[in-house]
């Protein structure tokens, strides 16, 4: 629904890179790679966090 | 084991260093790295009081989100302390870990801009809106992966790289693929990202030997920003050295 405060494998806090890595490599043309990197993000188990996320909050609310 | 350590910053910042130390038992490093992850206590918020929650999320997936936010953790705190914060956000807007206002000016979220929960405005016409009050409490690693200040903390041996000759004219360049920091014959320490992690980068056709330096250990520590990697290596040795205190006291004729 919202992007994972913590990376579900090693613990580090990525919820805080998410609305940059959407507005650049998302809906931006920038290489989602090239994102992460400059974010700081840099394990594959973090990158897999930001790469796999769907925001569901807006489809759910409707139907509250 | 060696009376005296000798401990090195290799590179690093407040939130993520690697550190060689040596002198060092393969026992006493995984004991430092243990006692780092699970014997050094920090805040987190633990229980809730929710006046309001009209957001898409059920109290208690709020209530772990709020949970995993780091919160900085100065040194006087007991276990079982508690600090209480506060939440108040009306939608149309994004509720933020710097929306958290705490009774405590010396416990704040460390990362500001973590995203808790987005909220809308609701089909019939009201803004959602979450108003609650939350309770953080200190304690370690071993009860809650929250509760542990360092993320992915681990060594590795610091390896010492020798050129032994020449690579044989027809053999094949192979790709030779080493992590971590390496110790060069003239004693610098490099880590390996400066060449790609592969050695044939650094010594384009040469024939090498690689050993473990015995004893030396590189420390890649890194924190979730509740304190400074300095401060979470020197908790975790006060933690073995207070339990080692209580075992010669408890065993003391």
């Amino acid at each position: 629904m919202m992007i994972p405060v913590r990376c579900f494998s090693c613990g580090k806090v990525i919820g805080e890179h998410w609305e940059e890595f959407e507005d650049r490599a998302r809906d931006g043309d920038e290489d989602p790679a090239a994102v992460l990197d400059d974010l700081g993000v840099d394990r594959h188990c973090c990158r897999r966090m930001m790469v796999s996320h769907r925001d569901l909050v807006d489809v759910v609310s409707p139907y509250q | 084991m060696a009376d005296e350590f000798d401990v090195e910053y290799i590179r690093g910042d407040d939130r993520e260093a690697r550190i060689l130390v040596r002198g060092l038992t393969p026992a006493f490093a995984n004991g430092l790295r243990r006692a780092m992850i699970a014997d050094v206590p920090t805040l987190s918020i633990d229980t809730l009081r929710v006046v309001e929650n009209s957001s898409v999320m059920f109290d208690e997936m709020i209530g772990l989100r709020l949970g995993l936010v780091p919160l900085t953790t100065p040194d006087d705190f007991e276990y079982g302390d508690t600090v209480t914060l506060s939440l108040d956000v009306e939608g149309p807007d994004t509720a933020y870990s710097g929306d958290l206002e705490s009774s405590d000016p010396d416990v704040n979220p460390a990362d500001e801009d973590v995203p808790i929960i987005q909220l809308n405005e609701n089909p019939s016409g009201e803004n959602q809106r979450i108003e609650l009050e939350a309770e953080a409490v200190l304690d370690d690693g071993k009860s809650h992966a929250k509760q542990s200040g360092g993320v992915a903390v681990g060594y590795r041996h610091l390896r010492k790289v020798s050129v032994v000759g020449d690579r044989g004219e027809f053999d094949e360049e192979e790709t030779n693929i080493l992590r971590g920091v390496i110790e060069t014959e003239d004693g610098e320490l490099v880590p390996t990202d400066e060449f790609d992690h592969d050695l044939t980068e650094r010594y384009p056709g040469k024939e090498l030997e690689v050993e473990d330096v015995p004893g030396a250990f590189v420390f890649h520590v890194e924190t979730d920003g509740s304190m400074t990697v300095e401060e979470l290596v020197l908790r975790g040795i006060d933690s073995i050295e207070s339990r080692a205190d209580e075992l010669q006291e408890k065993v003391a004729v």
